[in-house]
């Protein structure tokens, strides 16, 4: 696409004849012939409108969530975003800019930082947050890290609940310094904690830290998250809150949370096949400079006006190298930019009533699915708000979706972990509620399930 | 000409409206009242409108690309083109869910694979896996794979050591950490990697040597082949950190030059906006003995049908949720679509001799420290510049006062006072010459004007020491800072 290249005639040429050269091939000669390659095997140019058709067919190939009457749920949500969002975020001085190295030209974009971080401390009720991170489950990652800069120990605990994706970037996090990822094991009938096994295990003095999510794995509330800190003590409390949850839960500060990270995505982010996504982290102040990532802050310029720039950056890579508190460099700037956005466009207002409004058709959905036969839902005995279990008595979780699906029911995600060889539980799948969700779909879901089950009954 | 960037008088967003901190949260049903937010959340409640202004005009008071001259080295800065924005912005891109069920997104799966078989061709590395959210996400992940290497040749109790130059970007010693390695850094010899010194770090312990070529001081290691040589005689394995792929398309690729394991940087090669920070996309490419090693899931054609294979017993598992940051990847394949084979051999010849024709030009004010012939990019020293009483930091300050952005000050770390300048393909003669006038005025204003810089920005230099000694991380702290200051 030679557009993008500049080639007024003689362009080239001229700046070839100013180095004193005749082609390009003299500006190679540094690289031994030894280790030249002839042709790439990259396939011929497109023209502008070549490309998009070229990408257009293969999106064509896609089904999109408009199509079907869609329950997925969990961590990454398919909520509206008000176009107002993407008006804001396609504004090139913002997406077009690099990290906020030179201060003074990039006020727009520190301002932004700042009230992302402003608003994810009134959110979470904790002092400091981070300018992002890349997602919910490398936040939660980047966590644990933190937790063990600020106590002893080589266990870490995590819900057995939490989803295997996120158990297996946690894992990730935890081998470099030779720590230990544990699940807590959790009560059958309510899925809440076993807080007996937290006692234990931290009066062996060897736990670091300890990561509980509002709502769970299991898209439920437990009701036994604010008694934690009182068990763990000095021990860092790592709670992995759902955004969008914060507008009618209390601040997870208030329960004594010394880090609270989140997967941002619901705010104004589309779900584009998982990315990117946004992750989010706050921690009380005396641990500011044990954070990872960016964190801008307010300052005067030389005439006294206020003013913003990345600040406590001894913490970092480019200065601190091998004992940074992390790597990050780049992050999620521009998703936090759609977070603030979202979260001013619909308001702390609209936030508590969006999140009611969900809960209220979930309990319908619930209410829908708990008359069908072979299924428990909710499977657990605990409060909800958007999301929550479905347990499937009759055949495996994958078939019954399979079978929705072609009744063009996405009918949410199964829970299990699709590696050879891991342990399986009970055939459970995570459902969810969205704006989209209509009560004909809930009727359609119910009907679609009591088909799929009897097929299952009858090929049993 | 002079250039002069908005300067609003715009308050934060809280000073705009009151907060409604007496309202009632709503009773959600089932919310147990001990979990029940008190207080809704403090944050005011304003109109699309009030919202739309004040966030347009922030955005007016920042540079970007699509504004201005942008010589970021390092960071490859170059046209973000907009049918790539246009195209990830398609219902068919956007509103897809990672857990729809594969039959629904085999759009997004060819994406992903035919990317993947691209970048296999680009980068002479055969396994790919999309899934890292940027560079440094990337090496963390890579150096994840060579610790499951060594720990299943039984060698990693002796292998716990990081080789890398002293031009090394500051992310690589950062992951390696993460990662539980020791790091050792070996000198360089007139900017590239001393090969004597690197024999001599070598040893049992070594796991891996990280490297970028061309380095960070611009400079091609033409000694690439022995130093594979040399780190593979140790039985260690050797890391291309992508970041500077841009000045080699089409006439090199890690896989010739030896390397086991890469990333590359999406945002810079590849043309996805760097959107203040962030998203990234850091694409890991392995050879043969890391392959096996890569995330999970891999995209796997069967047929014509493309399926998610997550049957990979040697993998490390998941370094974060989904498959890699889709709309990014989608960017990258539309751009290299557009460019084909000639084309993106041609960004590199052509940013190679911006970078060539723009050094040379600016060698004429400021001392290049190593040999002349530079890649993407290329160091000056800003020493000569203390003589006035002037630092490399008043020089950046001023160029930004042309509406230029600075090239990347202090890095290198190992020429004092660096300016490291890169200008991609996409920047015009026309432009580079306009770069350099402006790079000559700014050198030769006065020592006071260089001192007082910049002027004719939203704000004045801005004391980043102040910052850091007294650190207001939010609008929680400036309300108690003034709550304080208040207080008789």
């Amino acid at each position: 696409m030679a557009r993008w290249i500049p080639d007024e005639p003689g362009e080239e040429a001229a700046l070839l004849q100013a180095l004193g050269i005749s082609s390009t091939d003299e500006l190679f000669t540094d690289v031994p012939k030894r280790a030249r390659i002839g042709r790439m095997g990259v396939g011929p140019a497109k023209t502008e409108r070549e490309v998009v058709a070229e990408v257009d067919r293969i999106l064509g190939r896609n089904r999109t969530l408009s199509e079907f009457s869609s329950f997925l749920g969990g961590r990454v949500s398919s909520r509206y975003s008000p176009a107002a969002v993407d008006a804001i975020v396609s504004r090139s001085e913002f997406y077009t800019a690099y990290t906020p190295y030179q201060a003074e030209a990039s006020q727009g974009v520190l301002r932004v930082l700042f009230e992302f971080q402003s608003l994810w401390v009134e959110m979470t009720g904790l002092d400091v947050a981070n300018a992002s991170l890349y997602d919910g489950a490398s936040a939660a990652g980047e966590a644990l890290l933190f937790a063990r800069r600020l106590h002893e120990g080589e266990r870490f605990l995590v819900p057995e609940s939490l989803p295997w994706e996120e158990r297996s970037v946690l894992e990730n996090y935890a081998s470099g310094p030779g720590l230990r990822v544990e699940g807590i094991p959790y009560d059958d009938r309510t899925g809440r904690l076993d807080l007996e096994f937290v006692r234990n295990a931290v009066a062996k003095k060897d736990v670091f830290g300890l990561l509980a999510d509002v709502p769970n794995g299991f898209g439920h509330i437990d009701e036994g998250i604010p008694e934690l800190k009182s068990i763990l003590g000095d021990v860092p409390l790592v709670v992995a809150a759902d955004p969008l949850s914060l507008s009618v839960l209390e601040a997870p500060g208030a329960y004594g949370a010394d880090v609270v990270v989140a997967e941002g995505q619901g705010f104004g982010i589309s779900p584009s096949f998982g990315g990117p996504l946004l992750g989010l982290f706050a921690c009380r102040r005396e641990h500011a400079r044990s954070a990872p990532g960016r964190i801008v802050g307010a300052t005067l310029d030389t005439e006294g006006r206020r003013a913003f720039c990345l600040t406590l950056t001894t913490r970092e890579q480019h200065i601190r190298r091998s004992r940074a508190t992390s790597n990050i460099c780049t992050n999620d700037s521009l998703m936090a930019l759609a977070f603030v956005v979202y979260a001013s466009v619909v308001g702390p207002r609209g936030l508590a009533r969006l999140q009611a409004s969900l809960a209220e058709k979930a309990r319908t959905l619930a209410s829908a699915l708990g008359s069908v036969e072979g299924l428990r839902a909710p499977r657990f005995d605990a409060p909800y708000l958007a999301d929550f279990t479905v347990e499937v008595a009759r055949g495996t979780a994958d078939e019954f979706l399979d079978r929705l699906r072609r009744r063009k029911v996405l009918g949410g995600h199964s829970l299990r972990n699709p590696r050879p060889g891991a342990v399986q539980g009970p055939e459970r799948v995570l459902v969810g509620v969205g704006e989209s969700t209509t009560e004909k779909d809930i009727a359609k879901y119910a009907s679609a399930a009591t088909a799929a089950l009897a097929a299952v009954g009858r090929s049993a | 000409m002079t250039f002069r960037q908005a300067r609003w008088e715009e308050p934060s967003i809280w000073d705009l409206a009151p907060t409604r901190t007496k309202d009632t949260v709503p009773e959600v049903p089932g919310v147990p009242e001990k979990f029940r937010r008190k207080e809704p959340i403090h944050w005011p409640e304003l109109s699309e409108l009030e919202v739309i202004r004040h966030y347009t005009r922030l955005s007016q008071m920042n540079f970007g690309i699509d504004t201005a001259t942008y010589p970021l080295g390092s960071c490859t800065m170059k046209y973000n083109p907009k049918v790539t924005e246009l195209l990830a912005r398609r219902p068919g891109a956007a509103d897809v869910h990672p857990y729809q069920p594969e039959e629904t997104v085999q759009g997004s799966l060819e994406v992903l694979w035919r990317l993947e078989r691209i970048l296999a061709r680009i980068t002479g590395l055969p396994e790919i896996s999309l899934q890292p959210a940027a560079g440094a996400h990337g090496e963390y992940s890579a150096l994840l794979m060579v610790r499951a290497y060594f720990r299943d040749q039984g060698t990693l109790g002796e292998r716990t050591e990081v080789l890398l130059p002293d031009t090394a970007h500051g992310t690589n010693p950062a992951s390696a950490a993460m990662a539980g390695f020791t790091t050792k850094e070996i000198p360089d010899k007139d900017g590239s990697v001393d090969l004597d010194a690197l024999r001599g770090a070598l040893s049992k312990k070594t796991a891996c040597f990280m490297l970028t070529n061309p380095n960070t001081a611009g400079l091609f290691e033409s000694g690439i082949l022995e130093i594979a040589e040399t780190v593979h005689d140790a039985g260690a394995m050797l890391y291309y950190d992508g970041a500077n792929l841009n000045a080699i398309m089409g006439i090199t690729h890690p896989g010739r030059m030896g390397f086991d394991v890469a990333h590359l940087n999406l945002h810079k090669t590849f043309s996805t906006p760097h959107g203040g920070g962030g998203p990234g996309a850091g694409v890991l490419a392995a050879g043969e003995k890391l392959g096996p090693y890569l995330p999970v899931p891999r995209v796997v054609k069967e047929g014509r049908k493309f399926r998610l294979d997550y049957d990979r017993p040697k993998s490390i598992g998941k370094i974060k949720l989904a498959y890699g940051n889709f709309g990014l990847d989608l960017r990258a394949f539309a751009y290299i679509l557009s460019h084909g084979e000639e084309g993106l051999e041609h960004v590199s010849r052509r940013a190679v001799l911006n970078s060539n024709y723009t050094a040379s030009r600016l060698g004429k004010f400021l001392p290049r420290p190593f040999r002349t012939l530079v890649k993407h990019e290329f160091v000056l020293s800003g020493a000569p510049l203390k003589e006035r009483g002037v630092r490399t930091l008043d020089l950046a300050k001023r160029l930004l006062d042309e509406g230029v952005h600075a090239p990347t000050v202090y890095f290198p770390s190992i020429v004092e006072e660096s300016l490291m300048v890169e200008l991609p393909e996409t920047e015009s003669k026309r432009t580079l010459d306009e770069y350099v006038a402006a790079f000559e005025r700014a050198i030769s204003d006065t020592p006071e004007h260089l001192h007082a810089a910049p002027h004719n920005l939203s704000v004045t230099r801005v004391d980043e020491v102040r910052a850091a000694r007294e650190p207001l991380l939010s609008w929680k702290d400036l309300r108690a800072a003034s709550a304080k200051a208040e207080t008789p």
